[in-house]
């Protein structure tokens, strides 16, 4: 059972990451191209928790840890930046 | 499984980088650029190297992202010093 919630979970993020990527290739805008690093960036933490799962090793989530905590950061400041202009 | 999500991860880098030489505005250059260091640490974590995964999150895609605004933002504008294709 917990195999087959993990599969699934392998499938959502290969998906995520595929259409993330076309939003960011054909993004015609700005904010589709932030939105969509903004998407990657919880599917990657998501990734990089379920590799941490995968192979037994509990450091990986530390790295997952401090990506959550700092990958807000930019996303905020470019937002800051659009709302006030140059 | 997880052979195929590497190799989408590596392909994501590749595409953000050459997204980020050719696009015509800065900003949405930025913005590919800091993807391509995120990606680049989730791919470290998936070769079995933590704390250089950790570096380049906390400097490759907070701290560089954040230099490159202040820059884009005390050089005039998101449209200056790249040519129109």
């Amino acid at each position: 059972m917990a195999d087959f919630i993990v599969r699934i979970a392998a499938v959502l993020i290969f998906f995520s990451i595929v259409f993330g990527a076309l939003r960011l290739i054909i993004g015609k805008t700005l904010m589709d191209r932030v939105v969509a690093i903004d998407m990657l960036t919880v599917v990657s933490i998501a990734l990089v928790t379920l590799y941490a799962h995968l192979s037994g090793r509990f450091v990986y989530i530390d790295v997952a840890l401090v990506y959550g905590l700092l990958s807000f950061l930019a996303v905020l400041a470019i937002a800051r930046f659009l709302e006030k202009g140059p | 499984m997880l052979e195929l999500l590497v190799m989408l991860v590596c392909g994501c880098i590749l595409i953000s980088g050459v997204l980020a030489v050719r696009l015509p505005n800065l900003m949405t250059a930025m913005v590919s650029s800091g993807l391509a260091s995120l990606l680049a640490a989730v791919s470290y974590v998936l070769l079995a190297a933590p704390d250089v995964a950790m570096a380049e999150a906390a400097i490759g895609s907070g701290l560089a992202t954040l230099i490159f605004l202040y820059a884009i933002r005390r050089t005039g504008g998101a449209d200056a010093g790249r040519e129109k294709e």
